[in-house]
C-alpha cells in the first residue's frame, strides 16, 4: 500500500513537471532538408510565401451579410485583415519604373491623363478619411507605381483577385476553439466560399488527433481490460498495467521534453499504443515458475532487447517526429520496467490460464527454406518503390482537398503552383531557356518576359527626366484649382537606373511574395514556375521550392533513410539473438514470420500499385519490436503451453491496441495501426502454431 | 417658468447605446443632404461641398453636387468613381488595400450606426447629445484619431466630425430620411 502511495506521488510529481508542455500540430514542420543549399533555397523562397501565417477567403458568391458574418467570426478568432500581399512602398515600386515602355510614360504625362487623374483625386478626396489617398498622390503624382504594377503583374492579376479575395494574418498562438468556429462557418457556406491556409490544416489535424487520442485510448483500454481479465481472472494485473502505463506515458513524455521543447500532437496520440508494449513486459515478467526461470528470462531478455534495439535505431533518423516517437517509446519502456520493480512479489504470485492446441513441428531446414523462399519471392515480386507523399502524412478532408484543388488552379494560372530554382551560370534567361524549349515552362508568363533591354530602359528614363517635372507641375496646378494642395518632388527620383536582368528579378522579389532570384552557397538561382504537367524531379539541376514537391522529395528521402536504418536494426537484432540464443536456427525461427510478412506486403504493394511510405517503415519497426517477442519467447520456453498462452494474451492485447488505430482519422495512425496488425498477426499465428523440434530447443 | 421650459427644451438629450440601437436597428435605407467642410494639410483652405448621401446595407452612394459634381459608389468591397464628365472607373487596386477596405467598413458602420462594428476599433463614450469614438489602443496606426457624432432630441444625426492625422472633416446633415421610419423616442417600439 505504501509503495503504491509513493508511486502515485511520483506519478503526480511527473505530471506536474510536464504541465504546460507545448504541442506542435503540424508534423511537416519537423522536416528539414539535409542538403543546406536545398534547405536554404526552400526556406528563403517560403519566407514571404502567400500562405505563411495567413489564411485567404474568397467570398464572391456571398451576400454582404454573409460576408460580414465570416469577417466577424475570423475577427473573433484573432485574424486581422491584411493585404493579399504586403503593400510595397511607392519608393520600392518606383525602382522598377525603367521597366515601363517609354510610350507608357508619355501616356501618363499627357494632358488628358493628368486631368482625369485630378478629377478622380477630387472625387475620392471628398470621402472622409481620404487624406491617405492624397498622401500617396503626393508621393507618386503621375501614377508610376500602379502603371509599373499593371505592367509586371498584369491588369488581370489585380482585378482577378479582386475585392472578394481577402487575406487575413493569423493569430499566434491559435485558439483552436475560436478558429474552429470560423472554419465551421466557412465550411457551412462552401462551395459558395473558398478558403485556404495552413491554420485550417492545423485545425483539422488537431481535431483528428484529439479524436484519435480519446477514441483509441478508451477503446484500447476497454479491450485490454476484457482480454486480461479473461486470461488471469485477477484485477491486480490490470491495475498494474493501467497505473504502469500512466507512468510509462509520463516518463516517455519526459524523455521527449529532455531534448525538445515542443511535442508533436501526433506523438502524443501514438503514446496511446504504449499499453501494447507494456502488456508484453508485464505478462512475461509475471507468473515465472521457479523451475523455468532460466528459460523465461532468456525469452524476456530476447524480447526486451530486440524491442530496445528497434527503438534505438529509430533515434538515428533525421525526422524530429520519428525521433520523438523513439524517445517516447524508450522512455516509456524504461519507465514501465522501473515501475514493475517494487511489484516483483505481486508479479510472482500471478498465474495464467493455460490453453492447449495442436502445434506443427517445423524442422530447422524447413524454417530456413521458408525464409529462403520468402527472399526468393521478394526478388521475383520485386521490392516496391519507396515514395512518401505529403498528402499521406497529413490529415486532409474532402472539404480541404476541394479548396486546395481550387486554389491550385488559381496559382497554376499565375504559374506559381510548381516553382523550381534553376542554377544559372550566366544570365537568368539563358538558365530557363532549356526549360522553355522543353515545353516545361511558359516563358511568356515568367517575369523575365517583362524585363526590357538596357537601351529601352534608357529611353524610358530619358522620357521621365524630360516630361516628369512638367507633368507634376500641371497636376499640382489642376488640383490647386479645386483647393487640393500637394507638394510632390519636382523631378523623378535620382536613383532610377537601368536594371540588369538579375537586378530586376531581385527588385521584383523584394516587392512581392515571390523571390525570383537567389544566391546560395555562391551559386545563383533563378526561379521558374512550371506548367502543371511538368514533373520537377525530372528536370536536371532544378530544385523544387514549392511545398508539395519539396516535401514529397524530402519525405521520400527520409523514408529511404529510415528503411536503411530499419535493415541495420534487423541485422543488429539478428546478431543479438544469435548470441543470446546460441543458435542460428532459433534466431531464424524468430525472424521467419517477418520474412513471410515482408513477402506478403510486397505482393500486396505490387498488386495494388502502392509504394512503401514512411509510415509503413515506422510500422515495420514496431512489428519487429513487438512481433519478434512472440517467436523469441516461444522458442526460448520450449513452446510450453503456459508461455504460449501468455503469448496469445499479449498478442491479442497488441492486436487490440493497434487494431483500434485502424479507426483513427489521422492517416499516419491509421496506416501505422493497419501495418502493425497485419505484421503482428502473421507473427502471432506463426508463434502459436509452428514449433521447432525439441532437440533444437536445448541450445541454451 | 418660460425660461425654465426653454432651458429644458434646449438641453441636449442623453445618448445611450440602447437608445441608438433601438433607433437605428434594421435601417434599410438612409438618405440625407450633407454639407461637408474639410480642412487640413492637403487643403489650401476650408473646403465646403454639398453632398447627397444614400445608404443601403448593400451600397453607399456619395454624390457630390457642388462645387465639382462626382459620384463615389461603395458596393461590397469595391469602389466606383464617376467624374463630372460621366466616365466610370472601378478602383480595384484600392479595394485590395486593407487600409482602404477598413475605411469602407468604417464608413458603412458609421452610416448605419452599427455600434457593435464601431466598438471593435473604437472606445465609445456616450454623453449629452453626442457620441465620441476614440481609437482603441493597438499595434495598428489608426486612420481616424477621433470621431464625434451629434444628435437632436429625436436621436436624428445632426453632425459628424472626423479627424485623421492630417485632416478634419465636419459633416452637417439635413433632410435625413430613414426606411423603415424610426420609432420615436419614448414609444414602446423604441424600447
Amino acid at each position: 500500500m505504501k509503495k503504491t502511495a509513493l508511486l502515485l506521488f511520483v506519478t503526480a510529481a511527473l505530471a506536474l513537471t510536464l504541465r504546460g508542455t507545448t504541442l506542435e500540430d503540424d508534423p511537416i514542420r519537423s522536416l528539414s532538408h539535409p542538403d543546406p543549399v536545398r534547405a536554404a533555397l526552400f526556406d528563403r523562397y517560403q519566407e514571404r510565401s502567400f500562405f505563411r501565417d495567413r489564411v485567404f477567403v474568397e467570398t464572391g458568391e456571398l451576400t454582404p451579410a454573409e460576408r460580414e458574418r465570416i469577417a466577424e467570426a475570423l475577427r473573433a478568432a484573432g485574424y486581422r485583415e491584411a493585404g493579399l500581399v504586403e503593400r510595397p512602398s511607392a519608393d520600392k515600386i518606383l525602382e522598377l519604373a525603367p521597366l515601363l515602355p517609354a510610350e507608357d510614360v508619355r501616356r501618363l504625362v499627357e494632358e488628358e491623363t493628368l486631368a482625369r487623374r485630378a478629377r478622380e483625386a477630387l472625387s475620392i478626396a471628398m470621402l472622409p478619411g481620404a487624406d491617405t489617398y492624397l498622401r500617396e498622390l503626393q508621393d507618386d503624382p503621375i501614377g508610376l507605381g500602379p502603371a509599373v504594377l499593371e505592367r509586371l503583374v498584369g491588369p488581370s492579376a489585380a482585378s482577378a483577385a479582386g475585392p472578394l479575395l481577402h487575406g487575413y494574418r493569423s493569430p499566434r498562438p491559435l485558439d483552436y476553439e475560436q478558429v474552429g468556429r470560423a472554419y465551421d462557418l466557412l465550411v457551412g457556406f462552401s462551395p459558395r466560399v473558398h478558403f485556404i491556409g495552413g491554420d485550417f490544416f492545423a485545425l483539422e489535424n488537431y481535431r483528428a488527433v484529439k479524436h484519435d487520442i480519446l477514441v483509441c485510448s478508451a477503446l484500447s483500454l476497454v479491450l485490454n481490460l476484457v482480454i486480461f481479465f479473461c486470461f488471469t481472472g485477477r484485477w491486480a494485473l490490470l491495475a498494474l498495467l493501467f497505473l504502469g502505463s500512466v507512468v510509462s506515458y509520463l516518463v516517455g513524455l519526459l524523455a521527449i521534453r529532455a531534448f525538445y521543447t515542443e511535442v508533436y500532437a501526433l506523438v502524443l496520440a501514438y503514446t496511446s499504443t504504449f499499453i501494447g508494449f507494456n502488456n508484453e513486459s508485464l505478462v512475461h515478467l509475471a507468473g515465472i515458475e521457479a523451475t523455468r526461470r532460466r528459460r523465461s528470462l532468456l525469452g524476456i531478455w530476447s524480447a526486451i532487447g530486440t524491442t530496445f534495439i528497434g527503438f534505438l535505431v529509430l533515434l538515428l533518423g533525421r525526422s524530429t517526429m520519428v525521433r520523438q516517437m523513439a524517445l517516447a517509446s524508450l522512455g516509456g519502456m524504461i519507465g514501465f520496467l522501473l515501475f514493475l520493480v517494487p511489484y516483483r512479489a505481486t508479479l510472482a504470485t500471478v498465474r495464467f490460464r493455460g490453453f492447449a492446441w495442436p502445434k506443427l513441428t517445423l524442422r530447422p531446414r524447413w524454417v530456413a527454406a521458408t525464409c529462403a523462399a520468402s527472399v526468393l519471392g521478394l526478388v521475383i515480386v520485386g521490392v516496391p518503390p519507396v515514395a512518401t507523399r505529403i498528402e499521406g502524412f497529413r490529415y486532409q478532408t474532402p472539404t480541404l482537398d476541394a479548396q486546395v484543388a481550387y486554389f491550385s488552379r488559381q496559382l497554376d494560372a499565375l504559374s506559381l503552383e510548381d516553382v523550381v530554382a534553376v542554377p544559372a551560370a550566366g544570365e537568368p534567361g539563358d538558365a530557363i531557356a532549356p526549360l522553355a524549349a522543353a515545353g516545361l515552362l511558359d516563358a511568356a508568363r515568367h517575369p523575365l518576359a517583362a524585363w526590357r533591354r538596357p537601351a529601352e530602359q534608357e529611353e524610358t528614363l530619358r522620357a521621365l527626366r524630360e516630361r516628369y517635372p512638367m507633368a507634376v507641375a500641371r497636376l499640382t496646378a489642376l488640383l490647386a484649382e479645386s483647393g487640393i494642395r500637394i507638394v510632390p518632388a519636382a523631378a523623378p527620383p535620382a536613383r532610377l537606373r537601368v536594371l540588369d536582368a538579375w537586378g530586376y528579378l531581385e527588385e521584383l522579389g523584394s516587392l512581392g511574395p515571390v523571390r525570383w532570384a537567389d544566391k546560395v552557397g555562391g551559386q545563383r538561382f533563378v526561379m521558374a514556375g512550371l506548367r502543371a504537367s511538368a514533373h520537377p524531379p525530372a528536370i536536371a539541376g532544378a530544385i523544387p521550392v514549392s511545398p508539395r514537391h519539396y516535401y514529397d522529395q524530402l519525405l521520400t528521402a527520409l523514408s529511404r533513410e529510415l528503411g536503411w536504418l530499419f535493415l541495420a536494426g534487423l541485422a543488429v537484432m539478428a546478431i543479438y539473438l544469435v548470441i543470446l540464443q546460441r543458435s542460428a536456427s532459433r534466431a531464424l525461427y524468430a525472424f521467419a514470420p517477418l520474412f513471410m510478412a515482408a513477402l506478403a506486403f510486397a505482393a500486396w504493394a505490387r498488386a495494388t500499385g502502392s509504394a512503401i511510405h514512411i509510415v509503413h517503415i515506422m510500422g515495420f519497426s514496431l512489428v519487429i519490436a513487438l512481433a519478434l517477442d512472440y517467436t523469441t519467447v516461444a522458442v526460448s520456453n520450449d513452446h510450453g503451453d503456459v508461455e504460449l498462452s501468455k503469448i496469445l494474451l499479449t498478442g491479442l492485447s497488441t492486436l487490440a491496441t493497434f487494431g483500434v488505430l485502424v479507426l483513427a482519422r489521422h492517416p499516419v495512425l491509421h496506416e501505422l495501426g493497419a501495418t502493425v496488425v497485419i505484421g503482428c498477426g502473421v507473427s502471432l499465428v506463426f508463434a502459436l502454431v509452428f514449433r521447432l523440434p525439441p532437440g533444437d530447443e536445448d541450445a541454451p | 417658468m418660460l425660461v425654465a421650459l426653454a432651458l429644458i427644451a434646449a438641453s441636449p438629450p442623453e445618448i445611450t447605446a440602447d437608445a441608438l440601437r433601438a433607433r437605428y436597428r434594421e435601417v434599410r435605407l438612409l438618405t440625407a443632404d450633407v454639407v461637408q467642410v474639410k480642412e487640413g494639410r492637403f487643403w489650401a483652405r476650408p473646403f465646403e461641398s454639398h453632398i447627397r448621401l444614400r445608404y443601403t446595407p448593400q451600397r453607399v452612394t456619395w454624390e457630390t453636387l457642388s462645387p465639382v459634381p462626382s459620384t463615389v459608389v461603395i458596393e461590397g468591397g469595391s469602389l466606383t468613381v464617376r467624374g463630372p464628365s460621366g466616365e466610370y472607373r472601378e478602383l480595384a487596386g484600392m479595394a485590395n488595400d486593407p487600409r482602404f477596405a477598413a475605411l469602407l467598413r468604417f464608413l458603412r458602420a458609421l452610416l448605419a450606426l452599427d455600434l457593435a462594428s464601431l466598438e471593435r476599433d473604437f472606445v465609445l463614450d456616450y454623453g449629452p447629445g453626442e457620441l465620441v469614438a476614440r481609437p482603441r489602443p493597438g499595434p495598428d496606426v489608426p486612420l481616424f484619431t477621433g470621431v464625434r457624432l451629434r444628435f437632436d432630441r429625436d436621436l436624428e444625426l445632426v453632425s459628424l466630425e472626423l479627424e485623421t492625422a492630417s485632416e478634419r472633416t465636419r459633416l452637417t446633415f439635413h433632410h435625413v430620411r430613414h426606411e423603415p421610419a424610426p420609432p420615436r423616442p419614448g414609444t414602446p417600439e423604441a424600447r
